[in-house]
Order: C-alpha cells, then structure tokens, then sequence
C-alpha cells in the first residue's frame, strides 16, 4: 500500500479503499509516477499494454466516446476492478489522461489505424435494384410518377338485356329447358359495354348484372386495370375470391399469378399467390373476370403486404394507369454481412457466387423473352443485328456505370456477335457476361488520381438510391457537368425528390430504430387480448406514416421526430389508445405533450421494447442510450437473463431491474441505462399509458447522469426527449447512424472532422434530415477530390475541409 | 470422378442432390444384386380424330398396317391396335371438352362456366387421370419410386389452362400443365447444367475482367477479388469436367439452342421434345409420361407438311371433299411418324439395368380425343400400343365391343403392377374389370 500514500491530494482516499483485497502495485513516486507507469502497473494485467484486451480477462479493446473526464470518473469509481478505489484523485487523472491520448480517443484510433475505404460488392438490394433499373431503362417510361387518381380502370362488357316478354303472349313463351345459345347465336347479340374507374375490387353481383336495367345476367365480362403501388420490399400474397372465372397477372403480364379461368362449381374459391416485390414502386396489374351461366357472381381483390393483414387492397394503392414490368431477381442470395450492424457487401463465398450466376441467367432469359419489346426490333428487321449490337452495348454501359472504351467492346462482347450461332445467342451471353463482371458487381472500384463524373456519378446514386446512376447524371458526367460541389448539389437536390430515396429511407427508419424487434411480436392475449396481427400492422403504418410525413415536410426537422405530440391513428388504433377518431384512414391525434413524445413514445417501439407480458426498462434504455441521446455503450460482460420468477412478485418492473442491476460492476452502463429505461415505465408493453405497475404507482422520476458529468432530473419521457433533442451526441449518433446506412462506409474515412462537420451543418440548417442527407452523399461523391475544390465546397462551413485519402 | 465427387459437383452446382439423373438408374447405387424390370408407360395423344377408312386395320392376327400407320411398319410386330374403345362418358361440356378431359380420367366434367360447341358449360374434371393414379401408385412403392413420378410433356400446346389444353389432372379440379418448351423441360431435368456453354463462354471473360481489376487494388482489396477469381476458375473447371464421367450410361442430351419456339419448327421441336423424353426414361427420372400434341380442337397450320388450313377446320369437312381428306391423310401420318420416331429411339436405346431395349420395357399408347371429327364420334377411339408390358400379346389387331375406355385405363394400370384396382373413374362402366390382351 505505499504508493498512494505518497503523491499529491488524496483526501478521504483511505475511505475508499477496498479493505477486501490489499494489492501491492509497487509503483514509482514523485516525476516517474506517470500515467504510463500507473497504467502498466495497475491496468496492463487486464486490458493489454496498448489497450487491446487480455483474453480471458478483458477482451474489449480500450476506445470510445467518452470525453476525458468522464473517464476519469469511471476510473476512480470503478477501476481496477478487482480493488476499486485503489487508483483515484491524480492517479486517476494522470493514467486517464494517458489512456485517453494513448489509444483510446477517437483522434487516437484514427493516428493507429488509419480507416480505409472498404472495397465492397452490391448487397443484396442493392444488386436487385440495380438490375430493375437497368432492365427498365430500355422500358422508357417504366419509372414515371403516376397520377393522382386512385383506383382500377374498368372495362364492363355484356349483352343487352332481351326485350321483356309480352304478358299476353306467356302462353307461347319458350319452354324452360330450350337449348341453350351457341356462341355463333350469342354473337349475333347487341352488346352492352361501359368504362368506369372502381375504387375498389369488391363487387357482389348476385344473379344480377352489373347494370340490372340494361345489361343480361347470365353471362358477362369485366377486367380491371391499372397499377399497384408497393411500399416496402418483400413478398406480397395476392388473393381472388370468386365462384366465376378469374385471371390475375401482376408485373409480369405474360405469366399469370392466377389463372382460374375455369369454375367448376357455385362455391366461391380462394385464389392465392405470393410474389416479391421491390418496395416504392409500381407495377402493372390486370384481373380479368367473367360470369357464363353461374348461380350467382362475386369477386373480391385481396392482398397481404410483408408486414400487413390479409385486406381488400386500398385504393390508395391502386392506380388506373398502367406502368411498365419491372425486371425483379427472384434468385435468392445468401444473407449480406451485419456484423457491423448494416448491410454490407464485403467478402464473397461460392454461394454468393452461385446467386450471382442464376441471377444474371435469369436476366438473361428474361432478356431473351422480351428481346423484341427491350430492343424494339423484330426479327425480319434488315438492320436486327447491328440493333442487337448496340443494346448490348449500352446494356454494359449502364450497368458498368460509365462508356465502354471501343476495344473494351470488341474484346467483351463483340466478339461474342462473332462466335455465337444466332445474334440472339450473343446478346444472352453479352447479358451474362455483363452481370457477372466485377465492373458491375463492385460498384466503387479503387483507382488512383482525382474521381471523374462518372465516380461522382455511381457514388450519388449508390448513396441515395442504392441503384445505377439514371440519364440526367450521366449525362452530366458525360458534359463535365459534374466536378464542382455547387454541381454535385444540384443532382444530388435533384434526386431526392425520387422515389427510391424514399424507400432507401425507409430502410434507413428499420435501421435507425431496430425494427427488427417488432417483427412477429405477440403479447399475452390474456393481459392484451386486443393487441393482434390487424393492431400490430396499423402500428407499423402508423409509425412509417409519421416519419415520412416529417422527412418530407418541408422542414424535415430532425427534433419534431423526437418531440411530435401527436400521433397518427385509425379508428382501431384510436380505441386501443383512448381516443377516438371517425372515418377512413390514420388522422393525426394530439396527446398531452407529457404523455406522447415522438418516436421514443410511439406504441410500435414501446411494444417491440417489451416482452409479451412485461415492459423492458434495460432494451428501452440501451436503445435510448445508444441510439437517441448518443452515448457508447460496450456490451454486458456476462449476458444475465431475466427470469421474473426470482423476484419478489410484489415488486414494480423497476424495483426488479434495480435489484438485478445493483452491483457496481453493472452499474458502471446501468448508472446510465437505467434512468433512462424508467423514463418510460408509464406505457405498457403495448405501449399504452399507464400510471400503475403491479398495483404500484408507476415512478418515472429519475436523474440521469451525461458524460460531461452534468445531472440531469427527467420526470418521463418528455424531459429525456427535450434533453435528447438538443444535446450534440444525440445528433452525432444519428448522423453517425445514416452516414452509414446510406454510404456502407465507416464516416472517419472521410476524414477525422467529418463527423462534426456534418454536425454543425446540421444544426445550422435546423436539424433538416433531407440536407443533413444530402450533405452526406455529396461528402461520399466528393471523396478524393484534391483540396482547392474541396475548400471551395467548405466555404459555408466554419470548420476544415475533410482532408483526402 | 468418383460417383461420390459427383454428387457433390451437382450439389455444388445447386442441382439438389435429389436431382441424380446419372446415377439414380445404376444398380451398384441401390444396392440391388438383380437387374430390376422396369416397365414404364407413354401416353401420347393427337386432336382432331382421325380418318377411320385410312386407320384402322383389320382384326387379325398378323398386322397390316393402312396408310395412315404406315411409318410404324417396322414396329408391327411389337404393335397391337384395339378397335372399339369408346368414351363413354356424357354429362357437361361438348364432345371435344369430354373427349380430351375424360380421356384420362373416364369420368364426368364438374358443372362449371367454360361453354362449348355445344352443350351444357362444364368445370374441369372430377377425378384424377390414369397416369397421375400410377404415378401415385409407383411413387408407393419404395423400389418403383423415382424423381419426378411422372412427366407431361407437350408439343405447339397453347398457353392457357382450360378442359381443351388438359388432359392430366391430379384430382379433381387439379389440372396438371404440359410442358411444351424444351428448355424448360431441359432445366427442369437438368437444372443450371442447361445454361453449361452459355456460360463457359463468358466465364473467361469474366475472370480476366477480375484479374485486370484486382491488378490496380491494395493487397487488402486484392484479396477479395483473387478470392472471388478462385470461385469463379473452380466453377469453370466443374463445368467442363461434367460431361467426362465414363461411368454415366445416358449423357446429358445436347439441345440446340437456336430453335425459336414458332409453330414452322413443330417438327423440331417435337423431336427435342421426344429426345428429352426418352432421356428422361433412360435415367429413371420418371416412369410415366404423356406427349400432348396440340390440343383438342388443335387448329393447328402443318405448313412443314405443305397445308396452310387449320387442323381442325379440315376435320369438319365432310369425307367428299377430298382435297381435305388427303389433307388429313396427310396430318394423321405425319403423328405417326413422330410416334415411329419415339419407338425408334427407344428401340435402339439399350435397357439399363436389364436386358433387351428400352422398348421392350415400355408400353406407348397412342390416343385420341375423338373417334372421328366431322361426326365428333365419342366410339372408335384409336388406341395403337407399341412397345411390351405385362399382359398384352402385340403383333395383332383386335375389334372390341363398344367398350367403355375405363377398362383400357384399368389393363395399362394392372400391366403397371397396380393390381389392386378395382375401378378407375366411372365406376359402373367399369364392369367385366381389365380387359384381356393376353
């Protein structure tokens, strides 16, 4: 024990001395007590010479967040671990201060391993939204907006109802079982023939027709057309209901989803198929249906969306125009990497490389049976060939991102013109080739010197879309268009306002929020017995609706995300919740600002935060933590389960969490996650109000300790929002959070003052997600471009420009 | 390569391991010490009727064959014609509707909404069709089963499901689809190997392409590309190697892969079409198999035979006209000759496993949907048997009392193995039980 008894101020130290353990550290006094020498002598043993980890004692490396003194908190609290309060007051600043500069800052990081830009392949959606795009842009049209009217074209088609029969003549009316009318005699018969837009696919004809005044029952025909607008990606069921004949085609318009043309019976049949779909398009549909002789007639249009219930499908998602197919890969590939938490495309496999190859077949054929309509040519054309040649050509060059030189061409494909049996043979394999090259599948290949257009190019459309650069930007590439930042601004402005980065954002919202854990979450039907399948998918759309409105609103305020007190609500959800709403659809719907507070108090998070019984303050609170107001959270040391039997069962969830989480060790994150899990102890596990917890008062009164050291008092969720809201490691996080999402790469690559760049952007713009966005792709286009345009680029901001790699 | 390597390529490759066309027929495989009989059965069916005067033989013992089944003279004496089959079968639906979805199943329509020529408006049909009741029946048996139970295939069959395009269904209201494209059925059978010189003709391509990227990365990101090199070289490698095992008895057929599917290259699409089938046989992958011409009411335009009128508008004209009937003369011996060649190939393809030829194993049934066309007679239906089973004494022709096909479809079951059957569709007309070809 001599060492600390020697040295500068260390009052009350005895005190805290842990007279459970005597330890000799056998350290030097005076000028040689440095940090270095306290960090060898007392923290090596454990964490490694340079902050690495020892295995088996401590195997997480030594970095983080956290600012110094934060750290030299957490030292004299709760280190060394096995004699806590052995290294405290100047001990402690001086062997934090060294860990801090040593390696564990992140200025620190980046002097030792300096990040790299990391080679990646497509991930899986992004390959499969690269080959729609690029199969589609021989489909002018294909990804045009569609107007505002909602519904499906209809097309009604019958015979004229027959002259009713003279009274006085029923005595030589036809007897009952006349032969029936050959389809020659039908033909001869007046038609009856109208168009309208429905709104819905739901009619219930009965042994009428579909005009009873003037329009013969007993046969008839109608087919609806149009478009279906999918929100999200996955698969799809789509269901006919009829006891008639029925035809469905969806996307593929040569191929029908259901043929059930013939009946055989008067029962109504249920008719499902599944098919995936990319999510924020559209597709072309067509439901043909007809009656000959049938009892009755029906026909309901039903589908389940990937995260719906089975419903008639709504009319705002039904179009009466009618798009393009889109090429969709049905090959399945094996799961991209996550072990960094999104998707990337680093490494490959032979299964992988499998997927790659029945994809590209199946383009190829795909191709193959469309050749006409893709090249616009037909066979008995005189220049067919050279027709054959040019698509090819062009098929590699937007796929490939950029030109093809003209040796690159004749080598490639060419030459397959020359050795195939037909020209048609040649475009197969020019298609094969093409999808199987690393040009295409390694969209950002490494290269020396300045980016060009098109680098800028494929790098904004990755970013923002997750797909191939489209005619506008590679024409600005082609025009040099495309080398200054106010340049790269403008089609990077330009392009938000497509619908595929919707939908890249969101995936970003299944990201940023974890929406993983809402997949498939049952509760207890005895403690939430309306909480079902129907509830748990109005949620999901409750909360997507949120988020877009607020992305896409012209502030697109980061903070009204957070601090919103309304929610949006249908009348189901509205019951659930305690209020009311009346008519179609989801109505936004005030709350007390203390009882609703943005996403953190949206009933789909609070619900996936929760067992099926029970809240869940610590995945409430790690998430919160992590993820709202920013700050580093390592993973427990031992995983410990909860088991609610082990507890007295008189207690509040937050009693039984305190009891579990009360030893120092664990309270080194839960001092943090605690407070902030409580925060929220007033809604259930369904994410309902509540003010009692197994007959007890609900307590949501915490205080709350920040890494600046500073204490903060929150009475409930509102406070930990406002807090959350303002503070800059929240913003950190969540930009953090969508720089990687949208690039797939780590933000220190682009320099160490990224980040807080962005930031500061950030807040001087007001929070705007959809600038901070777009910051945040002209910051990846712009990699590697030399430092005088980059200046230029910063002159709106205070801080260094990023410097290049 | 070892069986063994083999089945881990077609593993590789994403074949399932099910999928072991080469080896599934080999008895060092089954462990079988005796060559299993196999006895297999082809269905093949042509629309329209036929020209009875120009058809059918006289019943004798010794065949001589009329002008009609003239290009299966030297397959007589493994021939055996049976006159006096009937479709006996009323109910929904016209004569062509009930004469190509009963055929199979010799039983009633269900009510339903598609109208004929004629008639009440009919479904589908009521029960399951003989093949798909002896593919059940084989695919029971442990040492019968095989990997697709049976296969449908088709020629110029239009693509659209209703009682004219349908003759198998696996129940009720199940109508099983022919396949009239090849290299679908060849993907079917074979899976990716299909697209094996599509592939191997760019493949180089590609690993070049990758080796001149990967020139210019970091040796970190070197090492990524040289990884992905190695996968794509190995399959390259797997590809050419696939073909060479001596051990396998029936190589993948070589499709040409320049055939436009158009009704001018019916000819050679129905000879792809009836060398997949035999291959399919040859490697045990099915023991039944229906070959679908057309359909019924096939209007199909024969211009490789010199005749730009539809199929069946020549049928409906009355036997004066005799520009038509040498028309139809002509069509009904063009189906035989395909089903000369079918013969032929079996005839000349030796058994696996067994002795003798494929043909000696096989029972082809050539049938029709109706007796005649411009009468649409349900009686008379030709039934022309080429090839040996169990049970029927070929090299003759018979004339039948207007029997009711049901018990046609009961002999080929029983011939099958499949004894225990009792009744098959319409069970009053199955009276007197199989028939007796002996």
């Amino acid at each position: 024990m001599g060492g600390f008894l020697l040295g500068g101020p260390i009052a009350g130290l005895a005190a805290e001395r842990n007279h459970k353990t005597e330890k000799t550290y056998d350290l030097p006094t005076g000028e040689a007590r440095t940090g270095a020498a306290i960090y060898q002598k007392m923290c090596a043993d454990c964490h490694g010479d340079k902050g690495q980890g020892v295995k088996d004692e401590y195997d997480e490396p030594l970095h983080g967040n956290r600012p110094l003194q934060s750290l030299v908190k957490r030292i004299a609290r709760t280190m060394p671990d096995d004699n806590v309060g052995a290294c405290v007051g100047d001990d402690a600043s001086k062997v934090a201060a060294y860990i801090y500069e040593s390696f564990y800052s992140p200025k620190a990081q980046a002097r030792l391993n300096p990040p790299e830009f990391d080679l990646s392949r497509l991930t899986i959606s992004q390959y499969r939204t690269s080959v729609a795009d690029l199969v589609g842009r021989f489909r002018p049209g294909f990804d045009r907006a569609l107007g505002p009217q909602h519904g499906l074209k209809a097309h009604y088609s019958g015979l004229q109802l027959e002259k009713p029969a003279d009274p006085a003549a029923t005595a030589d009316a036809k007897p009952a079982d006349s032969k029936p009318l050959t389809k020659k005699e039908d033909k001869k018969r007046p038609r009856v023939q109208f168009d309208r837009v429905d709104s819905q696919v739901d009619f219930h004809f009965a042994a009428a027709s579909p005009d009873p005044e003037k329009m013969e029952p007993e046969e008839f025909s109608v087919r609806w057309e149009g478009s279906i607008i999918a929100e999200e990606t996955g698969t799809y069921e789509f269901i006919v209901k009829s006891e008639n004949g029925v035809r469905l085609a969806v996307n593929d318009m040569k191929n029908l989803l259901v043929d059930a043309w013939v009946s055989s019976g008067p029962d109504v049949r249920e008719e499902k198929r599944t098919v995936f779909l990319l999510g924020g398009r559209a597709y072309p549909i067509s439901l043909e249906f007809f009656k000959f002789k049938d009892k009755t007639a029906s026909i309901e249009l039903l589908w389940k969306t990937p995260h719906g219930v089975v419903e008639k499908i709504p009319q705002q998602f039904l179009s009466p125009e009618r798009l393009r197919e889109t090429m969709i890969v049905k090959t399945t590939f094996p799961a991209d990497d996550r072990s960094v938490g999104y998707e990337r495309g680093t490494g490959v496999s032979k299964e992988w490389d499998a997927a790659t190859t029945d994809a590209a077949i199946e383009v190829a054929e795909h191709v193959d049976a469309h050749l006409d309509e893709l090249t616009t040519t037909k066979s008995s054309d005189p220049n067919r060939v050279d027709r054959l040649k040019q698509f090819a050509r062009k098929f590699a060059e937007i796929a490939f991102r950029r030109p093809l030189s003209d040796e690159d061409y004749r080598h490639f494909i060419g030459h397959q013109f020359e050795v195939a049996k037909t020209p048609e043979i040649a475009v197969k394999r020019a298609v094969l080739y093409t999808l199987k090259s690393p040009r295409f599948l390694y969209p950002e290949i490494p290269k020396a010197g300045k980016p060009d257009g098109y680098d800028i190019a494929e790098r904004l459309a990755l970013s923002l879309w997750d797909s191939l650069p489209d005619i506008p930007l590679l024409r600005a590439a082609a025009e040099g268009k495309l080398q200054t930042h106010d340049q790269i601004v403008a089609q990077a402005n330009r392009m938000m306002a497509d619908p595929r980065t919707k939908a890249k954002m969101h995936g970003f919202f299944h990201y940023w929020l974890e929406l993983e854990r809402a997949e498939g979450i049952q509760k207890d039907p005895k403690s939430f017995p309306e909480f079902d399948a129907q509830v748990l998918a109005d949620l999901r759309t409750s909360l997507f609706l949120f988020l877009d409105q607020v992305v896409w609103s012209d502030k697109s305020d980061y903070r009204e995300l957070l601090q919103a007190n309304y929610l949006l609500l249908n009348e189901r959800l509205a019951k659930l919740y305690d209020k009311s709403v009346s008519g179609e659809g989801f109505q936004r719907v005030e709350f007390d600002p203390n009882r609703r507070s943005g996403v953190v108090t949206h009933p789909y998070l609070l619900a996936a935060f929760a067992s099926s019984k029970q809240t869940s303050p610590i995945h409430r609170g790690v998430f919160l933590t992590r993820t709202i107001v920013g700050m580093t959270l390592k993973p427990p040391p031992m995983a410990v389960a909860f088991e609610d039997a082990k507890f007295d069962s008189h207690l509040t969830m937050r009693e039984k969490i305190t009891e579990l989480t009360k030893n120092t060790n664990c309270m080194g994150c839960h001092g943090t996650i605690n407070p902030l899990g409580f925060s929220l102890e007033n809604y259930d596990a369904i994410g309902r109000w509540r003010t009692q917890d197994n007959h007890k008062p609900v307590n949501a009164v915490t205080d709350f300790s920040t890494d600046e050291g500073d204490k903060i008092h929150l009475t409930g969720a509102r406070d930990l929002v406002k807090f959350a809201a303002e503070t800059p490691s929240g913003h950190r996080a969540f930009i953090h959070l969508l720089f990687q999402y949208a690039v797939k790469q780590e933000v220190n690559v682009y320099g160490p003052d990224e980040l807080e760049n962005l930031r500061q952007a950030f807040t001087s713009s007001g929070f705007n997600i959809r600038k901070l966005l777009s910051d945040i792709a002209v910051t990846a286009a712009m990699r590697g471009m030399p430092e005088p345009e980059a200046k230029v680029a910063q002159e709106s901001k205070p801080s260094t420009a990023p410097k290049p790699l | 390569m070892s069986t063994l390597n083999r089945r881990q390529f077609l593993r590789q490759l994403g074949v399932s391991s099910a999928a072991l066309p080469f080896l599934a027929g080999l008895p060092s495989l089954m462990g079988a010490s005796t060559p299993q009989r196999r006895q297999r059965v082809i269905i093949m069916f042509s629309p329209n009727g036929t020209l009875p005067n120009e058809f059918w033989p006289e019943a004798a013992d010794e065949l001589v064959l009329k002008p009609i089944m003239e290009p299966l003279n030297p397959f007589k004496d493994r021939t055996l014609v049976i006159n006096g089959i009937c479709n006996k079968i009323r109910g929904d639906g016209d004569n062509h509707m009930r004469g190509m979805s009963c055929l199979l199943t010799a039983n009633e329509l269900l009510p339903g909404n598609i109208r004929g020529g004629g008639g009440t408006p009919a479904g589908w049909a009521s029960s399951i069709s003989i093949d798909q009741e002896i593919k059940n029946f084989l695919q029971g048996q442990k040492d019968m089963r095989t990997r697709f139970g049976s296969l449908e295939f088709g020629v110029a069959v239009p693509d659209r499901a209703d009682p004219w395009t349908r003759m198998s269904y696996a129940g009720a209201n199940q109508p099983v689809a022919p396949i009239d494209n090849p290299y679908q059925m060849f993907g079917k059978m074979y899976g990716r190997m299909k697209d094996r010189d599509d592939l191997a003709s760019v493949l180089d391509d590609v690993r070049e392409d990758l080796t001149r990227v990967s020139a210019k990365l970091s040796a970190r990101d070197k090492a990524l590309l040289d990884q992905h090199v190695t996968i794509v070289r190995n399959l390259e490698q797997d590809l050419k190697h696939s073909d060479k095992d001596a051990k396998m008895a029936h190589p993948m057929p070589e499709l040409d892969p320049s055939v436009e599917l158009v009704n001018d290259n019916t000819p050679q699409i129905s000879r792809m079409q009836i060398d997949l089938l035999v291959n399919s046989l040859a490697n045990d992958m099915t023991r039944i198999a229906t070959l679908q011409y057309m359909r019924s009411v096939g209007q199909a335009q024969m211009r490789w035979l010199g005749i730009s009128e539809g199929h069946h508008s020549l049928s409906h004209e009355p036997d004066t006209n005799q520009d038509s009937y040498a028309k139809l003369k002509k069509i009904n011996t063009w189906f035989a000759g395909e089903l000369a060649y079918l013969a032929k190939r079996l005839a000349e393809t030796p058994e696996p496993a067994g002795e003798g030829s494929m043909l000696d194993h096989t029972l082809i049934v050539w049938t029709n949907e109706l007796g005649k066309g411009n009468t649409h007679a349900l009686d008379n239906i030709p039934c022309v048997m080429i090839g040996g089973a169990p049970g029927f004494k070929m090299g003759r022709s018979v004339k039948l009392e207007k029997t009711p096909h049901n018990r046609l479809w009961l002999t080929v079951a029983h011939a099958m193995g499949h004894t225990k059957l009792d009744t098959f569709g319409k069970a009053d007309l199955c009276a007197g039980g199989p028939l007796s070809l002996a």
